[in-house]
């Protein structure tokens, strides 16, 4: 017993740890809190095909372990390990600086007994929620192990320069305490819905439509919709939330959509409005143009409105938010879509964007109109 | 029934009591006599008979205010000046053996301060009864004065005067109603009273732009497009921050900018390849179209 | 308690009078190095800063001004601590009146290491003798997992909670084989005490703990070494079982009542104690080697001297479980044992207990190694708890996990909050960690987070895998999502102010129409508002315990831990024989 007990214990225990690496296909489960780790030396599985190599190169990349995924690739020459690691990690505090990648889908394109291509799905968390992005991968066998090739990311460079600016900006300047009767109070901006459309969707209902603010100073504008039956009950009350661009500049036209999960539009009677304008501090800048607007197809068939944003000012856009209304031929808003760029738009630059189009609304959209909001660090 | 009846007859007798008590505190109140002053006005002292002798303890009860101090009946009674800051009814209730009550109205003093009100802050030009101001007396106690004032409005855009009113206060208020003036620009809208003066300024603001106009030029980025100077109906120049919505239709597809006018002018650069027909908008007004050439 | 032990152990005690000392180190010497060592550090309010610290000081905040209501509205917008036994709580609310609640939450958990020393010597002596007792006792003030548990993760109740049901088992373990009503009476009431401090404890430590005392005094009872029979055993480990089972009945019963009032169906939410270790070297270091230390270098030893003996095997093999619970998702057991319960709880916890449980065969190790190499085993022995514990004392300030050491300035914010009816409104708090809980108690107005996982009703919470609003970034997408929904409803729940400490949650708080409208603290702190948000509204709720269940909770946990220290006084054990003598008595029975 003396012995036998204690070699029972041992194989016991290196028996359910087997059990549970194997059933864990040494996939990385979530870390929470931080992103440091790696497994045990010796426990990353051998890159003997191209699905292993790229995950190992993707869980660690995943743990930012970037010794061992730039390690991973087969050509290094034609990146160093800091252009390796941003391209995965973005620069001048772009959404993918934000961000971490989460999980991922592999899928192979073509594979031949020295070379393959892999489809992946990336999926990265991020301060405005979840993204996806889809990347094509090659891989090239090297020896008995597959590593991955990396292709060159052209970061974008912009040349020293001055760009005169003409500040434009609005301050507050609040009254005295001692203006009791609100005398001296600034009245709120005049702010307009010119638009309502609600309609059904999906499992939900949305109310979209347009917002412009007519006035000559700067708005901060949240739109609410309550849906109310047929009895005068309310049934739910929600905001345009981020499917708006809050701040809306002197004759500044905004889409707005409010999404209703689980609400069928059948119940609903009647829709109450609600745009609630505050008088802000602002600035006209930066200007962001939105250039080559077209409906296209994407790689998956989808159809997408895309064009580049293109950054006239002379700072730097951290985040921009792209909103568009589509219009049918009547002019009616049929729906707004909305999507965030992930990288950050230097001065006098330009970067494409992409926004997915519901299916059974592409044959009915004959315009649009794509406004562009942002984040800007520091000055928002 | 027996436990009703028994709650019936408390009930009966208890009322009896009290009607009993009632009369008698009447009977003995009507003993003594108050002179109270006729009128009183806030913040300036005033005097209070009580006939009788012996002393007596006295309640004062007015707006905000409650006192109790002990007096001798027969003579008068000063009251200070800032016990009476309120104007309003005020109740005086002597009671030695029995209770005496008198009531006076201390009413507001002069005029002191003036409160404005102006509405709107912001106003476009051109429009029918769009400014409106109400002016409320205040002595300095802050009493709203009720006897008629005589309240001058006065509305200036520069030096143009636009409006020169007197109006008498109904009630302690008195109010305009006039239409915003055809430039933009302060105006200053000051009401009246005596020496007292309340200043107020209404921002006029340049209305919808009127006959918005877009030039278009290549150059070597893409297309400049601008407006002219943007104007209202009035002829008063669009603030600077105004959005002005290009749109350029091109063969690669559309371009939009939103850019704000700066110095009367909205300027943006515009990429478009091949030709491209440009037009410019400001929030519901449309202007006219122009057609830029492709490179050549 | 009938002691027991070792025939070799009691013939070299017999034998080798002229060897180094062998009496056991005395009890009071352990309780008064357990002061020495730990009291500093906590005087020093060293856990204050550790994960769960804040939670616990809320909670006792809570008990301090409404000791019969155990609604709470500052959190989640309204919830129950009925969902945690208040024992340590309340305990920490008396002791603020004195001295604070930041000092009595540390004189509590001082009071918890000190009563651990005592209750491993006692829980020892059930399989080892006084000298190998007192060192188990010694050990467990150096546990590198003690240490992790009381400054870096900050369980306060399952300190103590373990440390009074390690002095309650040798009552259960005197009554089942001398049928002493008064261990019996005292055993049932120490038991109830832990139970009120720690309901996890008292579930898994009734299986962990129990079950070896239990299966030891069955085998006792079969080798005749006790006077009770098997069948007497068995039936008076179900009396007293019954009469626990009872007795926790009642004294939580507004626990039961909320637990089945609202079972926890919320999405599990992700813990690195259930990760694979093996997969993840800084949650192998931070779960595993920290907590061990040294002991693991003993791992083997423990368990060949674990096996040596009859009277052993029940111990090792409570080890051997606890031990691989205490290894989370690096091996399946645990999953397939607890099932959907594996998703809710953590496991840091197992290997305190598995440290524990390995201390009496520890005991007996250090006496061998100290009987073999004498002044050599003894330094070297102190050297590796010192190592343990010092590697753990250098763990919490470099570990990738630690809370909030550099504390947050919370002054500002409560001050925001407490001025201009800014309590009219609920609040969040983003990146604050921990110190959420601190704000909290220092404010009136209430936030839709909290730190209580199990607490938690509002829908945008429970259907996300993520724990609390303020670290959503650390949950990832199920985090952030979890963060959308709520903002998404900020006008339902009056959520008109948001406290930012991370500048990472500022794009989503932009985009979704919040504003800057106030720094503090140098920027480190921003102020969003929403402008078109309504005051807030009480929040209706089913899980509002009734008065007479505050009158309970506010009675019968604090009431029980008098009653056992009353107990303690009324009833004394009576005096001990010595060790030498016990030896020479037991010496027969031996089993080895």
């Amino acid at each position: 017993m003396k012995f036998i007990l204690p070699i029972i214990l041992a194989i016991a225990t290196v028996v359910l740890i087997g059990v549970a690496f194997v059933a864990s296909g040494t996939v990385v489960g979530k870390t929470v809190g931080i992103e440091a780790g790696s497994a045990m030396y010796g426990l990353t599985p051998k890159a003997s095909t191209p699905d292993q190599a790229l995950t190992n190169l993707l869980v660690d990349v995943k743990r930012r372990n970037w010794d061992q995924a730039y390690g991973e690739i087969s050509n290094p020459q034609v990146a160093t390990k800091q252009q390796f690691i941003q391209a995965w990690t973005g620069s001048y505090g772009s959404l993918r600086t934000f961000s971490a990648l989460e999980g991922f889908e592999l899928r192979p394109m073509h594979i031949t007994n020295d070379a393959a291509q892999m489809r992946v799905r990336l999926h990265w968390t991020t301060p405005i929620g979840p993204l996806e992005d889809v990347r094509d991968f090659h891989l090239a066998k090297v020896g008995d192990i597959w590593k991955t090739v990396w292709s060159k990311t052209d970061v974008p460079n912009v040349p020293s320069q001055v760009i005169p600016v003409t500040y434009l900006r609005w301050d507050l300047v609040s009254a005295a305490g001692d203006d009791e009767w609100g005398a001296k109070n600034i009245d709120a901006p005049h702010v307009r819905i010119i638009s309502m459309n609600p309609l059904d969707f999906a499992e939900g209902a949305v109310v979209l439509g347009e917002v412009v603010n007519e006035d000559t100073i700067p708005a901060f504008v949240n739109v609410t919709a309550t849906l109310v039956d047929g009895s005068g009950k309310e049934i739910d009350e929600e905001t345009s939330f981020d499917k708006i661009d809050h701040i809306l500049l002197p004759k500044q036209v905004t889409p707005y959509r409010i999404d209703f999960p689980k609400v069928n539009l059948k119940n609903v009677k009647n829709v109450r409005m609600n745009v609630k304008a505050t008088l802000v501090p602002a600035s006209a800048d930066p200007v962001i143009g939105v250039m080559n607007q077209k409906v296209d197809p994407d790689y998956q068939g989808k159809s997408v409105l895309r064009g580049d944003l293109l950054n006239e000012s002379g700072q730097t856009v951290n985040i921009p938010h792209v909103i568009a209304s589509l219009y049918d031929n009547n002019g009616k808003v049929i729906w707004v879509a909305d999507g965030y760029v992930e990288h950050s738009l230097l001065p006098q630059t330009a970067a494409p964007f992409e926004i997915e189009i519901p299916k059974n609304m592409v044959p009915k959209v004959s315009n649009f109109h794509v406004v562009v909001n942002q984040y800007s660090m520091g000055r928002n | 029934m027996r436990r009703l009846c028994l709650n019936c007859a408390y009930g009966f007798l208890a009322l009896g009591v009290a009607a009993c008590l009632m009369a008698a505190l009447a009977a003995s109140c009507s003993a003594q006599n108050i002179t109270v002053p006729t009128s009183a006005v806030a913040g300036e002292p005033a005097s209070i008979a009580i006939t009788g002798s012996g002393k007596a303890t006295l309640y004062i009860l007015g707006p905000g205010i409650s006192t109790k101090q002990e007096v001798n009946l027969g003579e008068d009674l000063k009251l200070r000046g800032d016990a009476l800051k309120n104007a309003g009814d005020y109740h005086i209730v002597a009671c030695s053996d029995s209770c005496h009550s008198a009531t006076f109205y201390v009413s507001a003093g002069k005029p002191a301060s003036l409160t404005f009100l102006v509405h709107p802050s912001r106003v476009p030009v051109s429009q029918q009864d769009a400014v409106s101001g109400v002016a409320f007396p205040f002595d300095q106690f802050h009493n709203l004065v009720f006897t008629p004032q005589t309240i001058n409005f006065q509305l200036s855009a520069g030096n143009a005067s636009l409006l020169n009113r007197s109006v008498n206060t109904q009630a302690g208020v008195a109010w305009f109603r006039t239409s915003s003036g055809k430039s933009a620009g302060a105006l200053q809208v000051v009401a009246s009273l005596n020496d007292f003066n309340a200043r107020r300024v209404v921002q006029q603001v340049a209305s919808d732009p009127c006959n918005l106009r877009i030039t278009g030029q290549r150059n070597a980025q893409g297309i400049l497009v601008q407006t002219e100077p943007v104007h209202d109906c009035s002829g008063n120049p669009v603030p600077d921050g105004t959005i002005v919505s290009f749109t350029a239709t091109a063969a690669s597809g559309k371009s939009t900018v939103d850019a704000p006018i700066k110095k009367g002018v909205a300027r943006a650069e515009m990429e478009a390849t091949g030709s491209a027909v440009i037009s410019g908008a400001s929030g519901v007004v449309m202007g006219n179209e122009v057609r830029v050439g492709g490179r050549p | 308690m009938e002691p027991t032990e070792y025939s070799e152990r009691n013939e070299r005690t017999v034998v080798s009078a002229t060897q180094p000392p062998r009496r056991p180190i005395p009890l009071l010497a352990i309780v008064l190095l357990a002061l020495m060592v730990h009291g500093p550090l906590l005087m020093m309010q060293l856990p204050s800063g550790s994960f769960d610290a804040n939670f616990h000081m809320f909670f006792a905040s809570h008990y301090a001004h409404h000791w019969f209501d155990p609604w709470n509205l500052k959190w989640f917008g309204g919830f129950s601590q009925t969902t945690y036994p208040p024992l340590t709580h309340q305990w920490i609310a008396l002791l603020s009146y004195i001295v604070g609640l930041k000092m009595g939450y540390m004189l509590v958990q001082l009071i918890g290491i000190m009563l651990l020393p005592v209750g491993v010597y006692r829980f020892a002596r059930i399989w080892v003798d006084d000298r190998a007792a007192s060192y188990a006792a010694v050990g467990c003030v150096f546990l590198g997992s003690l240490t992790f548990l009381t400054y870096q993760a900050g369980q306060l109740a399952t300190v103590c909670s373990a440390a009074l049901y390690l002095n309650a088992l040798p009552y259960f373990y005197e009554w089942m084989t001398e049928s002493s009503v008064r261990s019996l009476i005292k055993g049932i009431a120490v038991s109830l005490t832990a139970a009120a401090a720690h309901h996890v404890t008292l579930i898994f430590g009734a299986l962990l703990f129990a079950v070896p005392v239990l299966w030891t005094a069955l085998v006792d009872a079969h080798d005749e070494r006790v006077a009770g029979s098997v069948g007497g055993v068995i039936s008076r480990a179900a009396i007293f079982a019954v009469a626990v089972g009872a007795g926790v009945g009642l004294v939580l019963m507004p626990y039961w009542v909320a637990l089945i009032q609202h079972p926890i169906h919320q999405i599990p939410i992700p813990h690195d104690s259930r990760a694979n270790f093996l997969l993840n070297s800084t949650t192998a270091i931070n779960y595993f080697l920290i907590p061990y230390g040294l002991l693991i270098v003993a791992l083997p030893f423990i368990v060949i001297r674990g096996a040596s003996s009859r009277r052993l095997i029940p111990l090792l093999m409570g080890f051997w479980v606890t031990f691989i619970f205490g290894l989370g998702g690096t091996t399946p057991l645990p999953r397939w044992l607890l099932g959907r319960a594996y998703e809710i709880l953590t496991f840091e916890r197992f290997t305190f207990w598995a440290t524990l449980l390995t201390l009496p065969i520890v005991g007996l190790l250090a006496a061998d190694l100290i009987d073999r190499f004498r002044v050599k085993a003894a330094v070297g022995l102190a050297l590796a708890a010192v190592f343990t514990f010092g590697a753990a004392m250098f763990w919490l300030s470099e570990n990738p996990f630690r809370a909030a050491f550099t504390q947050i300035n919370v002054a500002p914010v409560d001050a925001f909050l407490n001025r201009d009816g800014h309590d009219a409104y609920r609040y969040v708090l983003l990146g604050f960690g921990s110190e959420l809980a601190r704000v909290s108690i220092g404010t009136t107005a209430s936030s839709v987070d909290g730190d209580y996982n199990s607490a938690r009703l509002l829908p945008e919470m429970t259907n996300y895998g993520s724990a609390q609003l303020t670290n959503s970034k650390f949950y990832g997408s199920a985090g952030m999502a979890s963060l959308r929904a709520m903002l998404e409803h900020a006008n339902r729940y009056g959520l008109k102010y948001i406290f930012v400490h991370d500048a990472y949650y500022e794009p989503l708080l932009t985009f979704v129409g919040w504003r800057k409208i106030e720094t503090f603290d140098n920027g480190a702190v921003t102020v969003w508002s929403k402008d078109d948000v309504p005051p807030a509204h009480p929040i209706q709720s089913d899980a509002m315990p009734t008065a007479f269940q505050g009158v309970l909770w506010g009675t019968l946990p604090i009431g029980v831990s008098f009653l056992a220290i009353i107990l303690e006084f009324l009833l004394p054990n009576p005096r001990r024989v010595s060790g030498a003598v016990r030896a020479t008595v037991r010496a027969e029975h031996s089993v080895a």
